[in-house]
C-alpha cells in the first residue's frame, strides 16, 4: 500500500510539473508570437525609415534639377511633378513613423521639426499651378508668378542644399535606432524561442518519465495480478469472498472447483452451494451463522468457537457416478472496512483423510486399551481354561463360516442361516463373557447384531451376508491376537520354570485323541467368575454352590461348560429376583444356584437348581406368541409340560430387551441341541414363584465320542 | 430466586448483572467467581419464568444464561429478555456443545457462548469481552 502511495505522489508531482512546463511553453510562444508581430512591423519601420533617409538629397537633387530647368527655360512639369510626389511620401512616410507609440528617438523629433520649418517653404512651390514662362521675340523668359516661382524653388533649394546633410543624419540615426531596437527584439525572441525549446524538451522528459512509471506501474499490477491467480491456483484450500448478500464473488480457487465438482460459483448464494449437500437442518444453522458473521454482535474468535461447519460432512460425486460422504472444513473471517464488514472470507477445506485418521487413531487407541484390558482380563485366567476357549471358540467360527458358505437360495434357507449363525455366536459370547474377554464378547456382540437386523428384514440376499465376512475375518484376527498375548503372557508366566508349552497354544486335540477316562479342565473357576460378574451387571445377588464339576470328563467339558453358562446366565436375567422382590416374598435376600454333577448309572447327570421365580407357563405362551412361534389356537391347547417345553425352541427368548446376556432368544436351545447331539436328554422342572431346575442326562463319555462322531 | 444487595461500589459507573441457571451450585459458582470490579450481582434466578421477573425488578445490563431449564428454556428466554431491552449483553453457558444450538442463541440475541465445564478464567474472560 505505502509503495503504491508513493508511486502515486511521484506521478501526481511529474503530472504537475508537465502542466507547468506546458503552461510556460504557451506563454514562450505567446510572448514569442507578440515579438514577431513587433519585429515584422519593425522590420517595415526599418525599411520606412531607411527610405527617408534617401529622400533629403532626392529632394534637394530635384530641387536642384527644377531650378535649372527654370533657368534654362525647360518643360518644369515632370520635375515639379516628381518633387510633389516626393513630398508627399516623405510627408507620409515621416508622419506614419512618428506615429508609433514606442517610436521616442529624439533625432526623428529634430527631423520632424526641421521639416516642420522647412516644409512651408515648399508649399508655395507646389502650390504654383500654370506655366512659368511668357513667350517673347528674344525667347521664353519667366512670367511674373514664374519669377515668383523661380526664388522659391531657388531659396528651398539653397536651404536644402544647406541642410540636407543634417537631416539626412537624423534620419540616419533613427534608422540606426530602429536597428538596434529590431535586433534587440530579435535577440528576446531568439532567448524564449531556446527557453520554448527547453520548455518542450523538459515536457517530452515528463511525459517520458510519466510513460515509463506508468509502464512499469501496469507491469507491477500485471505481476500481482498474476501472482494472485497463481495463489488461487496453487493453494489446495477453496477460498471465495461472500458479500452482503451472502453471494459469492467474481473470483476464487482453483481448489473450490475440485472439492464441489462445479464451476459457476459467481453470485451463487452460499445456501445454493450447499443445499442438496447437508441436511436441511444444518444448512439452516449455517445460514444463520453466515448472517451472524455480518452483525457486530460477536467478535471474530467467538465466531469461529460457534462455527458449525469446522467440520461438515457432505455427500459428494465419488467420480464413478456413486457418492461418497466427506468431511469439509470452512473457516469464515470477515474483511472489514471503513463503513464495517466489506466481504467475509471463506476457506474450504477437505479434511476427510484427517478425519479419517483421526477416527482410526482413536479405534487404535480403543484397541489398545481393550488389548491392555484384555491381557488384564488373560491374567486372572487359568491359561489352560483360555486355552480352552480360543480351541472351542475357534471350531464355533469355523462352523459360522462353514454356515455363511452353505449354499442358499430360498427366503427359508437365509432364515436358516441365520438362526444357525445366532446360535453359534451366542454360545461363543456366553463363553466370552465367562471368562470376562470383553472385547471379543463385544466382538460377537455386534456380529449378533448384525444377524439380528438381517432377520428384520423381509427379503433376504447372498450379499447381505457379506459385512459379516468382513467382521467374521476382524473377529479371527482378534482372536489370534488373543491367542499370541496368551502365549506371551504363559511364557512369562512360566519362564522360570521353563515349562512344558504353553496349554494356550496347544492344538486341540480331537474328541479321539482325549482318554475317555480322564476329567478335563476344572470349570468351576469360569463359571464363579461368570455368576460374579452376571451378578454385577444385572444387579442380583445370589451364590453359586458347585459340586462334581471336577469329574466332567474331557469329551464333556465344553458341552457341560456351555449349558452351565446358558443356564446361569437365564438364572441371572429370569430367575433369581431382585433382593427386595425376594423379601417381599419371604425369601432370602440372597439367591441360591446349585449344580451337581455326578455319574449315574453308566452316565452322568447334571443338575442346575435356582431358587428364583420359576417359569410360568402362561409367560412361556405369551412370549412365544408375540414372537410367532406358536399360533393363538396352539397356545390355548398347550399343556404345562408343552408350555415348559418352548423354552427349547429356537429363536425364543422371553426378555424384550436385548443385552449382552439375554434377549437373543438362543441359549436353552443351543443347550438342548448340544445335549441331543451328545445322546443325551434335558428336562425342566419348576415351581412359580419358588424354583426352576434343569436335569441333563449324559450318556458314557465313549457312547458321546460315537455320538458326536 | 433471590435478589442480591447491591455492594455499593462507588467511582464508576456498575453494570448490573443476573445470572440465570437452574443449578443452585452454578448459580453460586459464577456469583463467587466473577471478579470484574464494574460488575454487580443484582439477582439470580433458576429457569426462563424467574429471570423475566428478575428482570423486571432489577433491571439487569448483562446476564449469563443457562439454556436447558424447566419451564421456559433460555433460547426463548433470550428472545424476551431482548425484546424488552435491546441494548441488553447476554452471555450462554451451556452445557450443550454443539453448535447449532450456539448459533441458535446468537441469532435470538446472545452475545457469547461459553461451554460447561468452565474454568474462573474462562467465565471472567467471557465477561470481559461482553463488556468491551
Amino acid at each position: 500500500m505505502n509503495v503504491a502511495g508513493a508511486d502515486r505522489n511521484r506521478r501526481l508531482v511529474t503530472a504537475g510539473a508537465g502542466t507547468a512546463l506546458a503552461l510556460v511553453m504557451g506563454l514562450a510562444l505567446l510572448a514569442g508570437f507578440r515579438l514577431a508581430t513587433q519585429i515584422r512591423s519593425s522590420i517595415t519601420e526599418l525599411q520606412t525609415a531607411s527610405e527617408l533617409q534617401t529622400y533629403p538629397s532626392v529632394l534637394t537633387q530635384q530641387l536642384t534639377a527644377l531650378r535649372q530647368r527654370l533657368e534654362t527655360r525647360e518643360y518644369t512639369g515632370q520635375a515639379h511633378e516628381e518633387l510633389a510626389g516626393t513630398v508627399a511620401r516623405f510627408k507620409h512616410d515621416l508622419r506614419r513613423l512618428a506615429r508609433r507609440s514606442d517610436m521616442q528617438s529624439p533625432q526623428l523629433r529634430d527631423a520632424q521639426r526641421m521639416w516642420q520649418a522647412y516644409s512651408p517653404l515648399l508649399a508655395p512651390i507646389l502650390a504654383f499651378s500654370g506655366e512659368p514662362y511668357v513667350d517673347t521675340d528674344s525667347g521664353s523668359s519667366l512670367s511674373d508668378s514664374g519669377k515668383m516661382y523661380y526664388r522659391n524653388v531657388r531659396q528651398a533649394q539653397l536651404l536644402a542644399k544647406q541642410n540636407v546633410g543634417r537631416l539626412h543624419r537624423l534620419l540616419t540615426a533613427v534608422t540606426r535606432s530602429l536597428e538596434t531596437q529590431t535586433s534587440g527584439a530579435a535577440a528576446r525572441l531568439r532567448l524564449l524561442l531556446s527557453g520554448g525549446v527547453l520548455a518542450a524538451l523538459a515536457l517530452a522528459a515528463a511525459a517520458a518519465y510519466l510513460q515509463l512509471t506508468r509502464a512499469r506501474h501496469e507491469r507491477a499490477a500485471r505481476e500481482a495480478q498474476e501472482q494472485t491467480r497463481d495463489i488461487l491456483k496453487t493453494v489446495r484450500e477453496g477460498f471465495f469472498l461472500l458479500d452482503a448478500d451472502y453471494k459469492i464473488g467474481s473470483v476464487w480457487s482453483e481448489a473450490l472447483a475440485h472439492i464441489f465438482g462445479r464451476n459457476d460459483f459467481a453470485g451463487l448464494s452460499f445456501e445454493k452451494l450447499l443445499e442438496d449437500r447437508v441436511p436441511p437442518t444444518t444448512l439452516a444453522t449455517a445460514v444463520k451463522y453466515i448472517k451472524l458473521l455480518w452483525g457486530d454482535r460477536a467478535h471474530e474468535n467467538l465466531m469461529k468457537s460457534i462455527n458449525p461447519l469446522g467440520q461438515l460432512e457432505i455427500s459428494a460425486d465419488n467420480g464413478r457416478g456413486g457418492k461418497e460422504t466427506r468431511y469439509l472444513q470452512f473457516d469464515f473471517h470477515r474483511v472489514v472496512g471503513a463503513k464495517g464488514v466489506k466481504h467475509v472470507l471463506c476457506s474450504v477445506s477437505d479434511i476427510t483423510s484427517n478425519v479419517l485418521l483421526a477416527r482410526e487413531l482413536q479405534e487404535a487407541q480403543e484397541n489398545a486399551n481393550a488389548q491392555v484390558d484384555m491381557m488384564v482380563g488373560m491374567m486372572h485366567v487359568d491359561p489352560l481354561q483360555l486355552g480352552s476357549f480360543l480351541d472351542t471358540t475357534e471350531t464355533g467360527l469355523q462352523l459360522i463360516n462353514a454356515i455363511l458358505k452353505e449354499p442358499a437360495r430360498t427366503d427359508g434357507e437365509f432364515r436358516k442361516k441365520l438362526g444357525g449363525l445366532f446360535r453359534e455366536l451366542h454360545s461363543i459370547k456366553g463363553e466370552a463373557s465367562a471368562l470376562n474377554l470383553m472385547s471379543i464378547a463385544q466382538r460377537v456382540h455386534h456380529l449378533e447384531d448384525m444377524v439380528s437386523e438381517l432377520k428384520k428384514r423381509a427379503e433376504l440376499s447372498g450379499n447381505d451376508f457379506l459385512p459379516m465376512v468382513l467382521k467374521l475375518d476382524e473377529l479371527l484376527a482378534h482372536l489370534r491376537g488373543v491367542r499370541e498375548m496368551a502365549t506371551r503372557l504363559t511364557a512369562l508366566k512360566d519362564a522360570p520354570a521353563a515349562a512344558a508349552p504353553a496349554a494356550a497354544t496347544r492344538q486341540k486335540p480331537s474328541p479321539a485323541e482325549r482318554p475317555a477316562g480322564r476329567t478335563g479342565e476344572d470349570i468351576s473357576p469360569t463359571l464363579r467368575a461368570l455368576a460374579e460378574k452376571l451378578a454385577k451387571d444385572h444387579r442380583k445377588a445370589f451364590k453359586l454352590m458347585l459340586s462334581g464339576l471336577a469329574e466332567v470328563p474331557a469329551p464333556y467339558v465344553a458341552t457341560v461348560k456351555d449349558c452351565l453358562i446358558q443356564m446361569l446366565r437365564n438364572s441371572a436375567v429370569h430367575g433369581i429376583e431382585a433382593s427386595a422382590t425376594r423379601r417381599a416374598q419371604a425369601k432370602a435376600d440372597v439367591g441360591a444356584v446349585r449344580v451337581d454333577f455326578r455319574r449315574a448309572g453308566e452316565g452322568y447327570e447334571l443338575v442346575f437348581e435356582d431358587d428364583g421365580a420359576g417359569i410360568s407357563p402362561q409367560v412361556l405362551k405369551d412370549a412365544a406368541l408375540r414372537k410367532n412361534i406358536i399360533t393363538a389356537e396352539e397356545a390355548a391347547a398347550m399343556d404345562t409340560r408343552t408350555a415348559m417345553a418352548l423354552i427349547f425352541r429356537p429363536g425364543f427368548s422371553t426378555q424384550e430387551e436385548v443385552t449382552m446376556d439375554a434377549g437373543r432368544g438362543v441359549g436353552m436351545d443351543v443347550v438342548a441341541r448340544t445335549v441331543y447331539g451328545l445322546g443325551g436328554k434335558i428336562g425342566v422342572s419348576t415351581n412359580p414363584g419358588r424354583f426352576t431346575r434343569f436335569k441333563i442326562v449324559l450318556p458314557a463319555a465313549e457312547a458321546a465320542s460315537s455320538a458326536v462322531a | 430466586m433471590s435478589a442480591a444487595r447491591g455492594n455499593g461500589k462507588g467511582g464508576k459507573r456498575t453494570l448490573k448483572l443476573l445470572i440465570v441457571d437452574d443449578s443452585n451450585i452454578i448459580r453460586r459458582r459464577i456469583e463467587r467467581s466473577q471478579q470484574l470490579e464494574e460488575l454487580e450481582v443484582v439477582g439470580t434466578a433458576a429457569n426462563g419464568l424467574e429471570a423475566l421477573e428478575m428482570f423486571s425488578k432489577t433491571d439487569p445490563d448483562m446476564v449469563t444464561m443457562d439454556l436447558t431449564m424447566p419451564q421456559m428454556d433460555g433460547i426463548e428466554c433470550i428472545s424476551k429478555l431482548v425484546q424488552l431491552k435491546p441494548a441488553i449483553r447476554i452471555l450462554v453457558i451451556s452445557a450443550l456443545a454443539d453448535k447449532a444450538t450456539a448459533v441458535e442463541a446468537m441469532e435470538r440475541g446472545a452475545n457469547g457462548f461459553l461451554n460447561k465445564p468452565f474454568t474462573d478464567r474462562q467465565l471472567n474472560e467471557a465477561i470481559a469481552e461482553l463488556i468491551t
